[in-house]
């Protein structure tokens, strides 16, 4: 993903540097591991990598592609073969740029390897099960879906039990199609490192807090993908350090991501891959959106360490109460707790037409958090992959007028 | 688009005009017309009459048995197909019409006789309306059935089974309304009554024996989930038997294909363009009425033993573990996995309905339909089924382009009509 980097207004992070390489060195091992044989899977966000670090089939995540899609601005373009084949325009953003690059051999990366195999889980939306279901009719290639009922606040007693099955009903699953087998010191080791990785990360967003915030969100944004793709491998490990410690040292330092920080606010959704320079020219106006609700899916609020004793059930637990897999209560408290932790202005809900698990439930959410913490909310209608679905002049005034009300409630 | 001068083919047309012999008949197809187009009413008019509470729910893979066995009346909430705005207060416009008509539904007080409400996870738009109606406590009790979503495992249904359980607890003590295991029995032999009767009424019409329209048979659909199933069955029994007189018509026989599909105007609006709906493939149509719970349970039931052999055969002992069986083995709707069994499920009420061709009606903003939708087409094309798919929004009557296009797709068969 090459966006959020070319930042005139904020300094670039020099782990920037090697997030760029990681990615090269990401698709670069995707087209030999096809050129060698050797097994790949697509997965969608909600399937944990580990298990197929463990087994040495490469994880593909189609969602990170999507995004890379919509960094390049392409998605109308693949877009339009999508729905040249019969797909709707109305359909998530991510699927539409996917399949366009699969009937089309068009993309970023020109066409992409046909994967092995596919394995998608219940617990972000709908929309993953067809869309895999889409690419399996067109590719044959064998599917498998993991069931994760939703479920309130977490995935417990009978829920659990069921989700762990389908884990294991995976993981037998996988061993047919590729002939081999899980072990599980193996496993075990990809998680301590996954684990690792991910205490790391959730330092990087606890230095959030720092006034000044040491980063911006387009930072962020643009440094999810080894926690998408990479987590249990050393690379992993070894870039969120440098992360981390580079965002520390400008805490240490009283670096300010955006001078003169007038409004610290929180991110709701996923940001538009295609204008991450949003976030830049709202720097411009003092603007730093402190925090974010999208990178907490992989914040220790979600995906806490996985038990190296009893790794199934453990990651069971997490995939069932996965981010987008509970309901409006957990995301009531997750919001109110970050406005306090972050100390946040207010909040821009995103609302992202392509991504109706994220978005139907923003407005409430956004009335409640008015009603009951004063925090005041502004619903941003937009989309995270389609530019099309972005009208940047209106989004632009909506956001002054809220910046203008901010500034009302200080006098 | 070239057209004939000629008539609009016409639709089967019977009721009113009946014999003395079918007096009887005419009037069971009245009062089913009447609950079809005004479910509330009959709701309100069961709840007078019985005193019990009624809980809701929106698709039809939620066990009405499930709220039967607690003494409580069941009542799909069907689409009004009313235009209002006062959803757009709760939740975003790309919320599917459907779901958003529920919520609407509930906004505007129409709701107010439900004591309760389960919703289980069918798609994103619902599981939107779920939150809203969870966090807005728009009826006294909500509840989340964690239904699955893979429905061909052994797996799901243990699961399913001990889910419905608990959600029977809860139910019982939120509403003070126990389980009762004998009523639990007894609604799935009443349930699997009233889905086989309207399973031989489907089949009567696709002989085109009982030339009953689509709208009327839409609104018996609807009245099969809002009638009290006794109720119900004797009056469709009554129409069965005395079926009033009619004529087939000549309009062309199509399957109406879609989710839920409960907006009777809309499906007068489709047979006025010279269509005859002779069968469907709809969630809250042929792919509910083959549900048979009393099936899949061991004759004998309680205390029998039954093997993992004959569980997989589809054969338990334990009501709840039949009753899921059921419900995740009916023809799948797009939100399943898998989903596949759903375009033979088409194919093969075409053919068992001679329909000549399909309309499949795509509900604006539905993910899992829209993406269906390619796959059922090519299918439908390889088997040489004609197919036209409108898009809307479930409301009113339809457009005027709705019926532009379908009448166009009725020209369709006549152009070939005469060039063969
Ligand atoms: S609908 Fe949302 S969760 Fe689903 S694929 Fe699209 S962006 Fe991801
Ligand atoms: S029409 Fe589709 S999106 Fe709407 S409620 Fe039904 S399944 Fe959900």
């Amino acid at each position: 993903m090459s966006t959020g980097i070319d930042r005139p207004l904020t300094k670039r992070l020099e782990a920037t540097r090697s997030l760029r390489s990681l990615i090269k060195g990401y698709y670069e091992e995707l087209f030999r591991a096809a050129d060698e044989g050797r097994p790949s899977a697509w997965l969608n966000v909600g399937v944990p990598c580990e298990f197929f670090y463990a087994m040495d089939i490469f994880p593909f995540y189609p969602e990170n592609y999507g995004a890379a899609c919509g960094a390049l601005k392409i998605t109308p373009q693949l877009s339009a073969v999508a729905e040249a084949h019969g797909f709707s325009a109305d359909l998530c953003s991510y699927v539409r740029a996917t399949l366009g690059t699969v009937f089309s051999g068009e993309g970023p990366y020109g066409e992409l390897p046909k994967p092995t195999l596919q394995v998608s889980s219940m617990n972000s939306c709908i929309m993953i099960m067809v869309w895999w279901r889409a690419v399996q009719r067109h590719w044959d290639v064998p599917t498998f879906v993991v069931d994760t009922p939703l479920v309130r606040e977490q995935s417990e007693g009978i829920n659990l039990d069921y989700v762990e099955s389908e884990v294991r009903r995976m993981v037998a699953w996988i061993e047919e199609q590729t002939g081999r087998t899980l072990d599980m010191e193996r496993l075990r080791e990809v998680v301590r490192l996954s684990n690792e990785g991910k205490v790391l990360w959730s330092e990087v967003l606890d230095l959030r807090r720092a006034r000044p915030c040491p980063i911006t969100a387009a930072d962020i944004f643009t440094h999810m993908f080894p926690m998408v793709a990479l987590r249990g491998t050393p690379q992993y490990v070894t870039h969120l350090r440098a992360l981390r410690d580079e965002i520390k040292q400008r805490v240490d330092e009283g670096f300010a991501a955006v001078e003169g920080e007038r409004y610290r606010l929180l991110w709701d959704n996923l940001p538009p891959w295609f204008d991450l320079k949003l976030f830049e020219d709202l720097a411009g106006r003092g603007v730093n959106f402190v925090i974010d609700t999208y990178t907490q899916a992989w914040g220790p609020r979600y995906m806490g360490p996985i038990d190296e004793a009893d790794p199934v059930r453990s990651f069971a637990a997490y995939m069932g109460a996965g981010f987008l897999n509970v309901q409006i209560g957990r995301r009531y408290d997750l919001l109110a707790e970050l406005v306090r932790l972050y100390d946040v202005d207010g909040i821009v809900f995103h609302s992202d037409r392509s991504c109706k698990p994220f978005s139907l439930v923003q407005v409430e959410l956004r009335k409640r958090l008015q009603e009951d913490l004063g925090v005041p909310g502004l619903l941003l209608e937009g989309d995270h992959n389609d530019p099309t679905l972005l009208d940047r002049g209106r989004a632009w005034s909506q956001l002054e007028s809220f910046l203008e009300m901010l500034d009302a409630r200080r006098t | 688009m070239i057209r004939g001068d000629h008539e609009t083919p016409a639709a089967a047309r019977v009721g009113s005009m009946g014999s003395a012999h079918s007096s009887s008949g005419a009037a069971a197809l009245e009062r089913l017309r009447g609950v079809g187009s005004d479910p509330l009413a009959e709701l309100a008019a069961i709840k007078e009459r019985t005193g019990l509470m009624a809980v809701g729910y929106f698709d039809s893979y939620l066990p009405e048995e499930l709220i039967m066995a607690h003494g409580l009346a069941p009542y799909r909430i069907t689409v009004s197909g009313r235009e209002d705005v006062r959803s757009s207060e709760f939740i975003q416009g790309y919320a599917c019409p459907a779901a958003r008509d529920l919520l609407e539904q509930s906004l505007r007080g129409d709701l107010a006789l439900l004591d309760g409400v389960l919703f289980t996870r069918y798609c994103d738009s619902l599981r939107g309306v779920f939150a809203v109606w969870d966090s807005e406590k728009l009826s006294p009790f909500v509840d989340l059935v964690r239904y699955p979503t893979v429905v061909d495992t052994p797996g799901a249904v243990t699961y399913l089974a001990k889910e419905l359980q608990e959600v029977s607890d809860r139910m019982a003590r939120a509403l003070d309304a126990p389980l009762d295991e004998r009523t639990l029995l007894d609604s799935i032999v009443a349930c699997d009554r009233k889905r086989a009767l309207v399973a031989e009424l489907a089949a009567r019409r696709a002989s085109r024996e009982l030339p009953l329209s689509g709208a009327d048979y839409l609104a018996v659909l609807v009245a099969a989930t809002t009638m009290l199933p006794d109720d119900f069955t004797a009056t469709l029994s009554t129409l069965l038997e005395h079926p009033p007189a009619g004529e087939p018509g000549d309009a062309v026989p199509v399957v109406l294909s879609g989710t839920t599909f409960d907006n009777i105007a809309l499906a007068t609006a489709i047979e006025a363009a010279g269509l005859y709906v002779a069968a469907d493939d709809l969630s809250s149509g042929s792919r509910w009425y083959g549900v048979r719970v009393g099936a899949s349970l061991a004759t004998g039931a309680a205390g029998a033993q039954v093997g993992d052999e004959e569980k997989s055969a589809g054969t338990f002992t334990d009501p709840w573990e039949a009753l899921a069986y059921a419900y995740l083995s009916r023809p799948p709707c797009s939100v399943k996995e898998p989903s596949w069994p759903r375009a033979d499920h088409l194919v093969s009420m075409v053919r068992a309905s001679r329909a000549e061709g399909v309309v499949f009606y795509l509900t604006k903003y539905c993910d899992s339909e829209q993406v269906e939708w390619p796959f059922l087409r090519d299918r439908l094309e390889r088997e040489g089924i004609p197919v036209v798919m409108v898009e809307g929004d479930q409301k009113g009557e339809g457009s005027g382009a709705l019926s532009t296009r379908l009448e166009a797709f009725r020209e369709q068969f006549e152009l070939g009509g005469e060039l063969s």
